[in-house]
């Protein structure tokens, strides 16, 4: 399986979808975004900050073993770090796969193992 | 192996760990980083309580060198502590 995990302090710039074979016929794609309420108290964005070399080790860990569990072909993963404007993406990921429903729990799963235990933090300036 | 390179200019003292406070636990002990000579079998509870005797470790995780470890376990040649607060990146 192909494994992309950037983290980026720019707005996320959503990479070229080249197909890494041609049975792949699901490719899923999730965009997390910044919400105007957080904790019910209205902001204008979340710093993010990560325990990098970390974050990189633990969600690469991650990422195989959904790969054993659910196979894929390809995950591309972006976390944006600093400053995220409201109504702007601080999370995108991105799952190649033959079918759909492996692609959809692979996607589903990684976000929740993401926020399990991924040495990423988001802080709320209000 | 300290899996930071930022944190690692020059050679490091044996004896020395460079403790990394994130997020909340950052504004709990009051340092993101910073160097701290160290007896290999202290543990990295041994370690807090020498630093913030009163620092609460409630939900705190440790990672020694950037791998999840617990807070009775001996530093042993970790180059790197890091105190990880509950995550909330997505």
């Amino acid at each position: 399986m192909i494994i992309a995990i950037h983290f980026t302090t720019d707005p996320i710039v959503i990479p070229r979808s080249s197909l890494p074979n041609r049975e792949i016929g699901a490719v899923v794609e999730f965009h997390g975004i910044v919400r105007e309420l957080e904790s019910a108290a209205p902001i204008d964005g979340l710093n993010y900050e990560a325990y990098e070399p970390m974050a990189r080790k633990v969600l690469e860990k991650h990422l195989l073993d959904l790969h054993a569990i659910h196979g894929c072909d390809a995950v591309h993963f972006i976390h944006r770090l600093g400053w995220v404007p409201v109504g702007e993406a601080s999370l995108y990921l991105r799952v190649m796969s033959s079918h759909r429903a492996e692609a959809l729990r692979f996607l589903a799963d990684a976000i929740d193992r993401l926020k399990l235990d991924v040495p990423i933090w988001k802080i709320s300036t209000t | 192996m300290p899996c930071s390179d930022s944190t690692h200019t020059g050679s490091m003292d044996e004896s020395e760990i460079t403790l990394l406070a994130f997020a909340s636990a950052r504004e709990n002990l009051g340092f993101s980083t910073r160097s701290l000579a160290v007896n290999r079998a202290e543990t990295p509870l041994d370690i807090l309580r020498r630093i913030a005797p009163d620092a609460n470790i409630e939900n705190l995780r440790v990672a020694l060198d950037c791998e999840f470890s617990d807070w009775h376990t001996p530093v042993g040649h970790a180059r790197e502590l890091a105190f990880i607060p509950p995550v909330s990146g997505g």
